[in-house]
């Protein structure tokens, strides 16, 4: 039978992340992968509202406080690649207490409104 | 910290120190993304005079989570590992070499899906006790010759069943059995207590008249039912009064049948699965009173959750001669 540990750090509190909730999917410009790519922009009114400006869409989203927290758990040994960690464990790197949810459809920013003649 | 359980055939759970979780991933059609140190708006400064612009990182995105639901632990295993080579006293020859079927602490915490805590609990349930550092449950004839070593005891000492002093006891049987085996059944079948700095034990009556159907019960594959409870009575030790309800998810009573019968049903043999266990049971009568039926039910409850809603579920109502009984909700082969 398998027994994997999960574990959390050593001394010291966990880190603190946030969840950034989307609808649909999100796409690079080019082909080639999200990675190291810029998504966009993140703003917050003064009321305390998130703002997203992705390429040339805005959308308008809200913090939510999770109701049931998440824990993100990292892989460890197991693999080929560490055989000084034989066996399979995961290791909690962070916690999520709160989400920002983006559910409106996103508005195209349009910056020249050609005027009618 | 938590640990994830499971054989490759089992669904994977997950245990802290006293619970038992079932894990399921759940998909959803949002796209998850997560950002270290992102700051919320509370954190964030509302100072107008700096512009910051604050570089994160996204660390990683999904479609999906792990979700956990609190379940019942999966302690049938626990009873059938320690079945394969039940203890069958000091003299039987089986012991002495074997013990690739023996189970330590350890031995039992890689096998079972289930918290520490839910598993040593079981184990007192069951009356296991350790051996040689092994777990063990007592073959049911051993345990039966020592609690009527106990019992026989009892009645030429003339003791009450209340008051039965572990010390005299050992003396008297010590030299029949292994001391910690006469301790271990009298604290099985009785309360401990000190009086006077001496220990006694509070037999418990039901629990003894039970264990004596039992062995009268598996001999046999029906009884009749009067005839049964007329040599169960005379069976128990002077004192005890036998009565059905001691008998509820061990044995299951024919009123339909003439003459009326008895039979041995265990619920401890019944399958662990929910649909499965009301499966088993519809097949072996096709339609239950609530009343007969719980005994055999009532550990699939969870936390907080009743008989009624496990039959609203599982089961189907209907009226007979005035009586609510449960058939199953489709056809068993």
């Amino acid at each position: 039978m398998v027994q994997i540990v999960i574990s959390s750090g050593g001394a010291g509190g966990l880190a603190q992340w946030v969840l950034l909730e989307l609808q649909g999917e999100v796409e690079p410009r080019q082909s080639g992968g999200l990675a190291g790519s810029l998504l966009g922009d993140l703003h917050y009114t003064r009321e305390g509202v998130p703002v997203l400006i992705v390429g040339h869409h805005i959308l308008y989203g809200r913090v939510v406080q999770l109701e049931k927290p998440f824990a993100v758990l990292v892989k460890r040994g197991g693999g080929e690649a560490e055989p000084a960690e034989p066996h399979a464990h995961y290791a909690v790197t962070a916690l999520i207490k709160t989400k920002l949810l983006f559910k409106t459809r996103p508005k195209p920013i349009i910056t020249n409104v050609p005027k009618k003649v | 910290s938590l640990v994830i359980r499971g054989e490759k055939d089992e669904q994977a759970v997950l245990c802290s120190k006293d619970k038992t979780y079932d894990m399921k991933i759940a998909d959803t059609s949002n796209m998850l993304l997560f950002i270290p140190g992102c700051k919320t708006p509370e954190q964030l400064n509302a100072d107008q005079a700096s512009c910051n612009i604050i570089h994160s990182q996204i660390a990683g995105f999904s479609n999906n989570y792990w979700e956990l639901r609190r379940c019942r632990p999966k302690l049938k295993k626990l009873r059938k590992l320690l079945m394969e080579d039940p203890y069958e006293g000091p003299d039987s020859q089986n012991d002495q070499t074997l013990t690739f079927s023996k189970y330590t602490t350890e031995d039992l915490l890689s096998l079972i899906q289930a918290s520490e805590e839910e598993i040593m609990h079981q184990l007192q349930v069951i009356d296991a006790c350790k051996i040689g550092g092994y777990w063990r449950i007592l073959e049911f004839d051993y345990e039966m010759k020592l609690l009527n070593h106990v019992t026989q005891l009892i009645d030429s000492e003339s003791w009450s069943l209340s008051k039965v002093p572990l010390r005299t006891c050992l003396e008297e049987l010590g030299s029949l059995e292994p001391t910690e085996m006469i301790e271990h059944i009298l604290l099985g079948y009785g309360r401990k207590y000190t009086d006077d700095g001496e220990v006694y034990f509070e037999m418990h009556e039901d629990k003894i008249c039970r264990a004596i159907a039992q062995m009268l019960l598996q001999n046999a594959v029906k009884f009749n039912l009067s005839e049964f409870q007329e040599v169960w009575q005379q069976s128990v030790p002077e004192g005890m009064t036998t009565r059905l309800d001691q008998l509820k998810g061990l044995a299951l009573v024919d009123r339909t049948s003439r003459p009326e019968t008895i039979c041995l049903l265990k619920v401890e043999d019944l399958p662990e699965d929910n649909q499965e266990r009301f499966n088993s049971l519809f097949s072996i009568r096709e339609k239950w009173t609530e009343e007969d039926i719980t005994p055999y039910i009532q550990d699939l409850c969870a936390e907080k959750q009743t008989v009624g809603v496990l039959l609203t579920k599982y089961a189907r109502s209907s009226m007979q001669n005035g009586v609510k009984v449960y058939n199953s909700r489709r056809p068993i082969s």
